[in-house]
């Protein structure tokens, strides 16, 4: 099989586009950090980079069925990991997400978006039906539910949510009756005002600034504000690197982080806020195709759930940024600085790559 | 591994098509919210923006100085150390009284009660317990680290001279802006225009760029037409003649009559402007009467009368009025002459006698009309436009208002309300050849760098003739030399003098009847050819013989006119001496003496001379010799002025390099002192 995974096999047109956004990544880290306490992010992120890259060079050479085939001891072993990062894991700020080894930490929930892409590929590829039918979608919601439940629990409600589109995504390519989509649908509307009550009262006061930002201008509706002044401040053209002053004179929280595309479009303007958006649409499509092109089931389940997983992370940021959103938290992809997010993002794209590189085997 | 192929997933495509399309649609969604925010609204959410990151901030612009005449400080800004307490936190007021008596080195129970009375006023947690800290208290009160005290540096205004016309000057309020006098007149003139300054603030509002959109403007220096010497020589004299007559209160205002520039205007009682009220005090002597109150002005109304007269009728000096033998009958009012009734006199001896009758009779002769035209021709029943606020109109009713009496009263200064700045105007029409002239009080102003602005006061309106105005000026010589003559204590010696009396019941309004208290006035100019200066002296409240206007006020204008001759440096123009003057008026009494003893007394040096020698050694004050100032700082050289009296030049800034008379050499009255500064 070693013979036809070639170098220049790989997806050279994603690399491209993705290194193009880690750049536009690495310049706003550089620019919103720049004279904060956290200058140097610009750096480390390219490390983030790079490591990401081998990481997705490493993987793409991997077999997918070889890791799908082990993916429920993965699966079991990734929950052990959200057991034990709620038992002696960091907390920052009231949440405790992260695990220390060595000198690093890792937020392990961003890997187990990996393991629930893998495993929802696994489980359409056996699946016997020419659709989902109710037990599966009971033990899909099992499957799911227990990492959502402990995410949840840490609590990242935003990294919770994006499991979701990783299950309806590899649902709805494996194909749901009409019947069943509009019963769950019912059954989530009547699940959400229960749900509401299960929130923790800073996540209630982010959905009521959302509904209303002027409610509490200094509080909860504070981020809102302050991001949507920012991008407008922006304007056509933007301030310019490390002259948007919302991002310099603080106003805007976590400007190198969650909030990176606010800064982005303070000192980018409209103009550099179409091309992210046009790579990131690149980008997703590049995946896409790639699912189109995939030797099987599995191929397509992986890619799909990849882009459905971009395509989410993407959406609910950029709504967030402009506050169509509530702020949920959750990083925008290859731009945010942070280590585990960025791998995450590499290790999908070389699980793509993975995908790619077999698409002209036939069993 | 493929138990179904790629076919199934076909079906699934329809599904993924609409996923697509409604990721489609929230995607141009967002893209059309980007448009909203960035394109559409973008002025709104700069302006947002702009609005939470720049606030903008004002920039004091330092107050303009008040000089006299000469450039002698009025009054300045300074800047020090104020301790501020704010006595609503202070639990035990004798414990803090104590311990700040002690640094500042105050009496303590005196505090203590300020504190205690300072709850009652209307800033009750703001009390300057001392607004000139030296730096070293400033630093033993800082250590002493009280929660309630607080050190401010700042401008204050500071006026060197205390008193010294206090009533021109007035004062500022705690946010520096004028609550009397010129300050409050001129205060936007005086304060400038402050500055504005753009700062960059961050989310914790801490500033970070400034940048001066708007330079402030600095107020202007104000130069006084009056002349800190002879102010201060008129405050002595109205102080005098108030307390010596028992007064209530009195004023005095010395104009020259060809330019209407306030020399001098002073009243007793009088303020300290550098000391503020303490709490709860209700602060005492800050009425401007000369400016605000109106009186009747009694016999000294005269003049208007006979004026009127001459400009109207054909009486001379020399023609005979019937004087009724003190008596004349007005329907049912009877009025008598207030000493000695006269079977007749020349309008002359109407004047010098000040005969009522005879007043009154002239008055009949001009007539209503004629009356009410001179009375307004003259200024009265108008303000005088004087750069002091809260000016007084006085009270001139119109003739269709007059009673059948009216026209008695006013021939002799009744029934009509008139400010002493109001005669002092009158006055100076006689003075100057006959023609009105505004009084006004600031001689220019100066923005600092920039040309000196000097008002134009309107052009002067002819009231008189010139032919009058001899005749009066003549008429009102008598007063004060002829034997008998109302006015003698007002003779200058050396100086043709000219003047009137005026002696007038107060009106009680609670009680509506003339009380026996006076107003007991002196209107006079002298030299009698070519007059230098014009005073009006008013001393209110007096009674008996000993409070009319010849003796309670004379005398005071007498002594300011002396005064005024020798800083003028007006040549003699009258070849008497004591010896011969004395025995030509008849009723020579003590206070004749005590007039003429007056002429020898060096006016304005007695008290300070010994201060001087105590406070400040290594000045050598001697007389009228020039003192030593080189060395000293400019705050220094005009705080010793201030006390001394002296008038000096400031040029420069830093310490005293040169002076000239140099220090020793002889120092005449209202000789200036020159002292240059140069920073070191």
């Amino acid at each position: 099989m070693a013979a036809f995974r070639s170098f220049r096999d790989l997806d050279w047109a994603m690399f491209i586009i993705s290194m193009a956004l880690c750049a536009l990544g690495v310049l706003q880290i550089y620019s919103a950090t720049n004279g904060t306490r956290w200058q140097g992010a610009w750096w480390r992120q390219i490390v983030y980079i790079a490591s990401g890259l081998l990481m997705a060079y490493v993987i793409a050479q991997f077999d997918y069925h070889s890791i799908m085939s082990r993916i429920y001891l993965i699966y079991a072993a990734s929950i052990v990991l959200l057991i034990t990062t709620a038992l002696i894991g960091n907390t920052v700020f009231n949440s405790t997400r992260w695990i220390k080894v060595g000198g690093l930490t890792f937020q392990t929930s961003e890997f187990v978006k990996i393991v629930l892409v893998l495993l929802m590929a696994r489980y359409m590829t056996d699946l016997k039906t020419p659709t989902v039918e109710w037990p599966d979608l009971l033990r899909l919601a099992g499957l799911a539910g227990l990492p959502f439940l402990l995410v949840i629990k840490q609590p990242d409600l935003g990294t919770a949510l994006t499991y979701l589109p990783i299950v309806i995504a590899g649902v709805l390519v494996a194909g749901l009756r009409w019947k069943y989509l509009l019963s769950i649908g019912l059954f989530a509307l009547v699940c959400l005002p229960i749900g509401y009550h299960f929130l923790k009262p800073y996540q209630k006061d982010r959905l009521a600034s959302f509904m209303d930002p002027a409610r509490d201008p200094k509080g909860a509706g504070f981020q809102v504000i302050q991001s949507k002044i920012a991008v407008g401040n922006g304007g056509v053209w933007g301030r310019g690197v490390t002259k948007g002053s919302q991002t310099h004179l603080g106003f805007l929280p976590v400007s190198h982080t969650d909030f990176i595309f606010s800064s982005f479009a303070e000192e980018h303007g409209f103009l550099g806020v179409v091309v992210a958006l046009v790579l990131y649409f690149l980008l997703i499509m590049q995946v896409v195709q790639n699912a189109q092109s995939a030797p099987d089931r599995a191929g397509v389940f992986i890619c799909m759930g990849v882009g459905a997983l971009l395509l989410f992370h993407v959406l609910v940021n950029v709504g967030m940024v402009v506050g169509r959103m509530p702020v949920t938290g959750i990083p925008l992809p290859l731009m945010s600085s942070g280590g585990s997010n960025t791998w995450s993002v590499f290790l999908m794209l070389g699980l793509v790559n993975s995908v790619r590189l077999r698409r002209f085997i036939s069993h | 591994m493929d138990h179904l192929p790629l076919g199934p997933l076909s079906k699934s495509i329809n599904r993924l098509v609409i996923m697509a399309l409604l990721f489609a649609a929230w995607s141009a969604v967002l893209v059309a919210r980007l448009c909203q925010l960035q394109i559409v609204e973008h002025d709104k959410y700069l302006r947002m923006a702009r609005n939470q990151q720049e606030k903008r901030e004002a920039i004091a612009a330092p107050r303009g100085s008040i000089y006299d005449v000469n450039g002698f400080v009025l009054a300045m800004n300074e800047n020090s150390r104020m301790a501020v307490v704010n006595p609503a936190r202070i639990d035990d007021k004798a414990f803090a009284a104590g311990m700040l008596a002690r640094v500042l080195n105050v009496d303590a129970s005196r505090l203590r009660e300020d504190l205690e009375n300072a709850a009652q006023t209307v800033h009750p947690g703001y009390l300057v317990v001392e607004p000139r800290l030296t730096p070293e208290r400033a630093e033993e009160l800082k250590r002493l680290k009280l929660d309630w005290l607080e050190i401010r540096e700042g401008d204050i205004r500071w006026y060197p001279n205390k008193s010294l016309a206090a009533h021109v000057i007035g004062t500022v309020n705690r946010e520096g802006h004028g609550q009397a006098g010129i300050e409050k007149k001129l205060d936007r003139e005086l304060n400038g225009e402050p500055g504005v300054a753009r700062v960059i603030q961050d989310v914790r509002g801490h500033s970070y760029e400034q940048t001066i959109e708007k330079q402030p403007q600095p107020g202007k220096n104000l130069y006084l037409t009056i002349d800190a010497r002879l102010q201060r020589v008129a405050e002595e004299a109205v102080r005098d003649a108030v307390v010596a007559n028992h007064g209530a209160h009195g004023s005095i205002v010395a104009m020259d009559p060809y330019t209407g520039e306030i020399r001098a205007l002073a009243n007793f009682p009088t303020y300290n402007l550098d000391e503020r009220p303490r709490p709860g005090e209700k602060p005492t002597g800050i009425e401007n009467f000369a400016v605000m109150a109106p009186f009747e002005p009694g016999s000294v109304f005269k003049i208007v009368t006979l004026s009127a007269a001459l400009q109207t009728t054909q009486l001379t000096p020399t023609t005979m009025i019937d004087c009724g033998n003190g008596t004349i009958r007005i329907g049912k009012r009877v009025i008598h002459e207030s000493h000695r009734g006269f079977a007749a006199l020349t309008m002359q001896d109407v004047l010098a006698f000040s005969s009522n009758i005879g007043a009154i009779q002239i008055g009949l002769k001009v007539g209503r009309d004629g009356m009410y035209n001179y009375i307004h021709k003259f200024g009265f029943g108008q303000k005088t436009g004087i750069e002091l606020p809260a000016e007084g109109t006085g009270r001139l009713r119109p003739v269709s208002k007059w009673q059948e009496a009216s026209l008695y009263s006013l021939a002799m200064g009744h029934e009509i309300g008139v400010t002493s700045l109001q005669l002092a105007q009158a006055g100076a029409v006689i003075a100057n050849g006959g023609f009105l002239v505004k009084p006004h009080i600031v001689a220019w102003r100066q923005a600092p760098g920039k040309e000196k602005e000097i008002v134009k006061p309107p052009a002067p309106v002819q009231v008189l003739d010139p032919q009058t105005v001899i005749t009066m000026r003549q008429m009102m010589e008598r007063v004060v030399v002829v034997p008998g003559g109302t006015g003698h204590r007002a003779k200058v010696l050396g100086y043709s003098t000219a003047g009137k009396t005026g002696t007038a019941q107060i009106f009680d309004y609670d009680h509506r009847v003339y009380t026996h208290s006076y107003n007991a006035s002196f209107l006079g100019f002298l030299p009698v050819v070519n007059p230098r200066i014009v005073i009006v002296v008013t001393v209110s409240g007096t009674t008996g013989e000993a409070g009319y206007g010849g003796h309670a006020s004379a005398p005071a204008f007498q002594k300011v006119g002396d005064f005024a001759m020798r800083i003028i440096g007006v040549p003699r123009d009258h070849p008497d001496e004591v010896k011969e003057s004395l025995p030509k008026s008849a009723p020579i009494d003590n206070e004749n003496d005590l007039a003429i003893a007056g002429l020898t007394e060096p006016p304005a040096f007695e008290e300070e001379a010994e201060g001087a020698a105590g406070d400040l050694p290594e000045v050598t004050y001697a007389g009228s010799r020039a003192p030593k100032l080189t060395g000293l700082s400019v705050k220094e050289v005009v705080q010793m002025s201030a006390e001394h009296g002296w008038a000096v030049d400031v040029l420069g800034e830093g310490l005293a390099v040169a002076q000239h008379p140099e220090p020793g050499a002889p120092l005449p009255p209202g000789e200036h002192i020159r002292v240059r500064f140069r920073r070191i």
